[in-house]
């Protein structure tokens, strides 16, 4: 039967032999090599057979041999469905017409969904989106990517915490987190304040609880600043002792800024010698349409005196429904880039090392420190580069709470 | 000269174990139940009706009765039958 597997394809006709002992005429059919199948003997002088569509003219030299006479009864296979589809040419245009349409609504952004987040940033968060050209009824492919506009985000809302952008076949799903800026000492019960690092202090704002130290005291890392116990020193220190006897100091919740002076040390290294690219500023946009790996530019054809560029892509692939298609549309933004060589003297080395150094102490200190410099503590050059100790002082809060334990 | 001929097919394929229808030019038949019957080696069709199928062996005929027959395939020297088979007969001259 393998003979016969795959007619579909090829195509094969259905022939009427009418004539004398019918059946002979596939017989001579079959021993010049044509393969027929489902041979039937209609009648006694009518026979029907399936023949190949490449046979057919064999099989009609050798009827012009015989007296047999030859009827096509029914075409059938790709190749006659193939004609005949190409030969209704409405059909067909409408067909090509439906799967560009479908093509392009496939490429269209049709929902926004913002979750998790209040109504007042979801706002915003749409109002941000419909400026980066994020809207129901925007091109897909002109957008940026999911990391990309998630990365925009972040930056234009400062009150996102995170959010997370995914793109869903034409919807477009945002989940943000907002930075909660809720006072959570609120319900906290009474405690202490205590000392993070040791430090001496310099200024002492109170406002609720009784202070144990003083101005200019040196406190160490978890020293007792603020006692959250009010009444007299030694009652207090008498109920740590005896436990729950003692029930005269009131409990209360110490708030305030323990401002002290703290030191550091930092090691920076800084290079004599430094190499790095900025980008001037200047860019180009190049457009194009790519199909599987071949790539057709449409726009930006200009190409500029740049020394050294650099590449950004920024490609998006037509989908059809969820399917992303071969055919894409590539932005490729060309920015010119400079490239500038440093050389600092030592003294301008340990500049920017000081200034480094302050910077990552700040940051690690928060913005309300206050840091200055106080000297170099070690200085050594090596391999090119300008190791540096330094010594800083800073003004900080360096009180933290401690909850007190109720005893019970 | 013929019968020389077949006796050595004879001897070669009962000493060799040569496949008899090789040798000797005969048909093979391979039915299944008696819906289908498989031919090969025949030597041309004679006749086919509804419910005869007469074909041409190197010494005779093979004469298949039976009803609805439909050739399901035709390949030189080859043909399938489908149909229900009644009797298969060698019919010699």
């Amino acid at each position: 039967m393998k003979q016969t597997q795959g007619v579909f394809f090829s195509g094969y006709v259905t022939i009427q032999v009418i004539g004398h002992h019918p059946e002979l005429f596939f017989d001579l059919c079959a021993k010049k090599g044509v393969t027929v199948w489902n041979v039937k003997k209609r009648e006694n002088t009518v026979c029907t057979g399936n023949i190949f569509l490449k046979d057919i003219s064999l099989v009609k030299s050798l009827r012009r041999r015989t007296i047999y006479k030859i009827t096509f009864l029914h075409k059938k296979g790709a190749p006659f469905l193939s004609r005949r589809i190409l030969s209704k040419k409405p059909l067909l245009i409408s067909l090509f017409l439906s799967i560009l349409f479908v093509t392009f609504l496939s490429n269209i952004v049709w929902d926004v969904q913002v979750k998790g987040v209040h109504p007042e940033i979801e706002k915003r968060i749409t109002k941000q989106l419909n400026e980066y050209g994020i809207y129901p009824g925007a091109m897909k492919f002109k957008l940026e990517s999911p990391g990309e506009i998630q990365k925009k985000l972040l930056d234009d809302i400062p009150e996102l915490l995170w959010v997370g952008v995914n793109e869903k076949g034409t919807t477009f799903h945002l989940e943000g987190v907002e930075k909660t800026v809720v006072d959570e000492r609120e319900e906290h019960g009474p405690n202490h304040l205590i000392a993070k690092k040791e430090g001496v202090i310099v200024d002492m704002f109170v406002a609720k609880g009784q202070p144990i130290v003083k101005v200019n005291d040196f406190v160490e890392k978890g020293d007792l600043l603020v006692s959250g116990v009010l009444g007299k020193k030694n009652e207090e220190t008498s109920k740590d002792e005896e436990g729950k006897k003692v029930n005269r100091g009131e409990l209360v919740e110490a708030e305030g800024e323990i401002i002290a002076k703290t030191w550091y040390e930092s090691e920076v290294t800084i290079p004599l010698k430094a190499n790095y690219d900025i980008l001037t500023g200047d860019s180009i946009n190049k457009y194009f349409l790519t199909f599987g790996k071949f790539n057709l530019q449409i726009w930006g054809f200009k190409n500029p005196e740049y020394n050294q560029v650099q590449m950004e892509l920024n490609e998006r692939k037509f989908q059809f429904f969820q399917w992303d298609l071969p055919i894409g549309f590539v932005t490729q933004k060309v920015q010119e880039k400079e490239l500038r060589r440093v050389e600092r003297t030592q003294e301008e080395a340990v500049e920017a090392g000081i200034k480094q150094a302050k910077n990552n102490l700040q940051n690690k200190l928060g913005h309300e420190a206050e840091i200055s410099f106080e000297k170099v503590l070690h200085e050594r050059i090596e391999n090119g580069k300008v190791k540096l100790i330094l010594y800083f002082t800073a003004r900080e809060n360096i009180a933290i709470t401690q909850p007190i334990s109720q005893g019970d | 000269m013929k019968k020389l001929q077949q006796k050595i097919g004879n001897w070669l394929t009962e000493h060799l174990e040569l496949p008899p229808d090789v040798v000797l030019e005969l048909p093979r038949i391979t039915t299944i139940g008696q819906i289908h019957a498989y031919i090969e080696n025949h030597h041309g069709l004679i006749l086919f009706s509804d419910n005869e199928l007469r074909l041409k062996m190197k010494q005779g005929y093979l004469k298949i009765t039976g009803n609805k027959f439909v050739l399901k395939m035709m390949l030189p020297e080859e043909i399938l039958l489908e149909g229900t088979i009644k009797e298969i007969v060698f019919i010699e001259d």
